[in-house]
């Protein structure tokens, strides 16, 4: 039942806040060509089927793999369009792995497409709109629009992320300088990764904390930018996997868990998500990709981690979640630099989500980057040989979180 | 391909403008599922929603139904297509390994939205949108036009259809009730508004509030659970190229290439005999003659000629179709559904005697530009 | 400006692009008319009117939601049993936001999600109009402030009120 699946290619397009000189086919169009340029075997008609995915109401455009069909060389081939929120690039990585295990006839070699355009249209009226009905209905059962924006401002990412911190870092007793060390090791790897947004080569702890408060305890200097970008993956069989590259990369575990939303339920409820940091999804994803993936010992058996992390704090709060390190235990691994390129258990090392957010396309730049570390074919690779990698992402309001792990060989447990 | 089994399915009611809200339409659904298959909660793995950010008003539409719709802490995921494409997904799931028991759910709520204006959303912006010219409205009637005159078919033929549906959506309680037409006449429906000439408003499938909900599972337990499974034996999907003028509107190459797809899966050579019964998400009555032919149950531009009434040579839409109420992201569900229920012979007074296998196809965009072909086989004789 | 709200941008490597076409487009949200229950709010809302919180609690999973809640995720069932919610409650967690107010100064504002004692949900709250930001902490204990006139919505519960926090004494 199912069968190995492999990643042979991963590729990006440029990432920038504004990528005025391309329009968002063109962007598309760009990841695919980097992608399939690294397979040279791989011509676009040995795509047996498309799986794509973005958020649709960032560039104001509901279905728009329709008319960008021809643009992803899909005509008349098979597609499906998965979208997820924050998680939709994860959730296509895993569609493309799916498609692939489900060993449907004809059905073999599988692209991947995740895309955002942000530049187009307006992220922040595209984040609201994710609670606006249940704001809607808050409304109508009493509560003033003007305490509801209060309650919910920053943009729904940023608000219901702020909650997260705090008590993040009033369980594990951290300072914002262990909040800006996270930023500096990401955006200074950024600086080392050719399609990376923010690169900042030069920052410090001093420069993030001096730059003011966009919500407590979030300030705005460690907030992941909005970019436009896009990235493709290629999926295939084990055996034409050898035939396309030198080191295949095996998909051994996927989890895409869902938990219930935080801070605000559906039709105006309450959350029981009394602590959104304490993230139980994430745990039993974890635990889902791993057992899949035959990984009994995260910490020992990975050697590399691709967190999706837009704030410094989850990033933290992600990494323990995941199982690489105890619980509040990982600002002391930023400090000691564990998590450095060179470090025992590199994390982020292309820079993260902190340093590039094309929203639709970032949780699918995890497990690509994760990948590409595992070719060894990653913009900044990491020293040490790594066997084994993970990526992750989340989205929603707080209750989606994706996770894939890889690995060089394959060492799939079937059930 | 493994075995694996429909064990489960369940539709509400169809309204124009339901009273009661979207969360405990999916509940509704879902639960209702659930009790069809006599399972709870707890067995759930995987849930694999169909909604639309555009058709629902809120950027991440699975984001908030995620406990209704029975996915807590299970593997959720959410195809933003047809909710036939959504199984198509709960179905890979499944073949994986990974899950044992996947309930898919699709649908949304027009009566909350301008339905015109979503679909505009879905025209390429640097063109068609700006110019209103190519729309969902307009491009329904290229289509008609098209398939009249290619084959010199009159617009009799396809009021035909459109008669024909809504009287067998009468039959059928889960219908909308705008549709259940049992007196409708060819004249009535030629004479209606114009919709987008030829097309006039009763030959068009109205969008209407709907959720539907279909549970899979593996062959080992699909037996466990019910007496009567619905195997799944082929299915196939296919992406035409978007720009209408580039494609042959008188016919549907994708869905062509997915029958194409599904029939090898499923070792059916000759369609026309080897199919019982077929259940097709036509937006418009003509879509339905179009997707007969494709679909090689009838020769090219002979659809008209075949009888397709509830005791007819071949049955097409008892249920009445997507003529019967079109819930946007639950139809192609919908019509799974049907094609279970005429399997398990369960399908009341619109039942067509010996079904034991059926065809059943979900579109979306201009002139069902996406589209799925399912093929059901049940398990006996 | 203050500092504050000062926009300090932080020097990256940018790259410069040429400019494509660009077009204008609108997206309209305002023409959507959201529908949702209000069947299973109702006894709620009647008790608010009383000036008492009731939640309603699941048989299955023993949790109790406040607001109430149409269906329990976890038993994918609806809540049967009607339960009396505390007026004190704990601060679950809170952000700190720089909000302008009508004079165009910023203010610093702690916003807060409150757990009712006898309840396993989070509510949105505001707290009382001088507390300051510094005596904020994630499990201050706190208690509903009603108005004088209570209408049956959920704005019957104006803010909250502190109240001495015992555990601080402990230690």
């Amino acid at each position: 039942m199912g069968r190995q699946v492999a990643i042979t290619s991963a590729g990006f397009s440029e990432h920038a806040s504004k990528r005025s000189d391309v329009s968002m086919p063109e962007l598309v169009n760009e990841a695919i060509e980097d992608c399939l340029t690294k397979v040279p075997s791989v011509e676009l008609d040995d795509i047996d089927a498309f799986v794509n995915g973005n958020m649709p109401a960032f560039e104001g455009s509901n279905l728009p793999e329709l008319w960008m069909t021809d643009w992803m060389g899909a005509r008349n081939k098979p597609l499906m369009r998965i979208t997820t929120g924050g998680t939709t690039g994860g959730s296509v990585a895993i569609g493309g792995y799916y498609t692939v295990t489900a060993e449907l006839p004809g059905i073999d070699t599988v692209l991947a497409v995740a895309f955002e355009q942000q530049s187009q249209g307006d992220t922040s009226v595209g984040l609201a709109s994710v609670a606006y009905g249940e704001i809607s209905i808050l409304n109508s059962l009493g509560i003033s629009y003007g305490q509801l924006n209060r309650l919910l401002s920053g943009g729904a990412a940023i608000g219901v992320a702020a909650y997260q911190a705090t008590n993040y870092m009033s369980k594990s007793k951290i300072t914002e300088e262990d909040l800006a060390r996270v930023v500096v090791q990401n955006r200074r790897n950024a600086a080392k990764t050719w399609w990376a947004h923010l690169k900042m080569p030069d920052l410090t702890i001093e420069d993030v904390l001096d730059t003011p408060y966009i919500q407590y305890p979030l300030r705005y200097g460690m907030v992941c930018p909005a970019s436009d970008g896009a990235v493709a993956m290629l999926f295939t069989t084990e055996e034409k996997a050898k035939d396309m590259c030198d080191i295949p990369v095996y998909v051994n575990g996927v989890a895409s868990v869902a938990n219930e939303t935080a801070v605000l339920g559906y039709d105006g409820s309450g959350s029981a998500q009394v602590d959104p940091s304490a993230q139980i999804g994430a745990m039993k994803s974890a635990e889902l990709a791993y057992s899949q993936a035959g990984i009994s010992f995260p910490r020992k058996e990975i050697d590399y981690a691709e967190v999706y992390a837009p704030f410094p704090n989850q990033e933290l709060m992600w990494d323990e979640k995941l199982g690489l390190f105890e619980e509040t235990t990982a600002p002391e691994m930023y400090e000691t630099g564990v998590t450095a390129r060179d470090g025992e258990l590199p994390v982020n090392c292309s820079g993260g989500v902190n340093s590039t957010n094309a929203i639709g396309a970032s949780a699918m730049e995890r497990p690509a980057v994760a990948a590409l570390q595992i070719m060894g074919k990653a913009s900044n690779q990491v020293p040490k040989t790594v066997h084994t990698s993970i990526g992750s992402g989340w989205g929603g309001s707080l209750n989606f979180i994706t996770l894939m792990v890889m690995s060089d060989e394959p060492k799939r447990k079937w059930k | 391909m493994d075995k694996v089994g429909i064990v489960g399915y369940n539709q509400v009611k169809l309204y124009s403008d339901a009273n009661y809200g979207r969360y405990e339409m999916i509940f509704e659904a879902v639960r209702g599922a659930l009790d069809n298959a006599g399972l709870k909660k707890k067995d759930i793995t995987t849930v694999i929603s169909a909604t639309n950010d555009y058709y629902d008003g809120r950027t991440i539409s699975n984001c908030f139904t995620v406990e209704v719709g029975g996915g807590y802490l299970a593997d959720e995921s959410k195809v933003e297509m047809d909710g036939a494409h959504a199984m198509l997904y709960g179905l890979m799931r499944i073949l994986s390994g990974n899950h044992k028991l996947a309930v898919v759910w699709g649908g949304s709520m027009p009566s909350c939205y301008p339905y015109h204006s979503a679909r505009l959303y879905e025209t390429d912006p640097t063109w068609e949108r700006p110019n209103a010219y190519v729309n969902d409205v307009t491009a329904s009637g290229f289509q008609m036009r098209a398939y009249m005159d290619k084959y010199d078919i009159g617009a009799e033929y396809i009021a035909n259809i459109a008669v024909k549906n809504r009287k067998n959506a009468a039959k059928n309680p889960l219908a909308l009730e705008e549709a259940q037409n049992s007196n409708i006449t060819v004249d009535e429906v030629l004479n209606s508004d114009a919709y987008s000439d030829p097309v006039t408003e009763l030959m068009v499938a109205q969008p209407c509030d709907g959720v539907a909900a279909v549970l899979l599972a593996p062959e080992r337990q699909a037996l466990k659970i019910t007496d009567k499974p619905v195997w799944i034996s082929g299915v196939g999907w296919n992406q035409d190229t978007y720009y209408i003028g580039e494609r042959d509107l008188s016919t549907c190459t994708s869905m062509e290439l997915a029958a194409k797809q599904a029939y090898d899966m499923a070792n059916i050579n000759d369609a026309k005999n080897d199919i019982d019964v077929a259940e097709l998400h036509e937006a418009y009555a003509h879509e339905e003659m179009i997707f007969t032919e494709c679909l090689g149950l009838a020769e090219k531009g002979e659809a008209r000629k075949l009888n397709t009434s509830i005791g007819g040579d071949l049955p097409i839409n008892p249920s009445g179709g997507a003529m019967g109420g079109k819930p946007p992201c639950a139809t192609g569900l919908i019509r799974v559904i049907e094609a279970v229920k005429q399997i398990r012979g369960e399908a009341g007074d619109y039942q067509v005697d010996g079904v034991n296998r059926a065809v059943a196809t979900g579109q979306i965009g201009m002139c069902a530009q996406n589209n799925i072909v399912w093929v059901l086989e049940g398990g006996g004789e | 400006m203050s500092k504050q709200t000062q926009r300090k941008s932080m020097k990256y490597e940018k790259k410069e692009y040429k400019k494509t076409r660009t077009m204008e487009a609108n997206w309209y949200l305002s023409s959507y008319n959201y529908k949702f229950n209000i069947t299973h709010m109702q006894p709620f809302l009647k008790k608010m009117k009383q000036k008492k919180l009731i939640g309603n609690k699941c048989s299955g999973c023993n949790r109790v939601f406040y607001p109430p809640r149409l269906v329990c995720g976890e038993c994918l069932v609806k809540p049967d049993r009607w339960v009396d919610i505390r007026e004190t409650a704990r601060v679950a967690t809170y952000v700190i936001a720089y909000l302008k107010n009508e004079e165009g100064e910023v203010e610093e504002r702690p916003l807060v999600l409150v757990q009712h004692d006898g309840c396993d949900t989070t509510s949105i709250a505001e707290l009382a109009p001088g507390v300051d930001v510094k005596d904020t902490y994630i499990g201050l204990p706190v208690r509903a402030h009603w108005k004088d006139e209570p209408e049956g919505g959920l704005e019957d519960i104006e803010y909250y009120d502190l109240m001495e926090d015992d555990a601080e004494d402990l230690q």
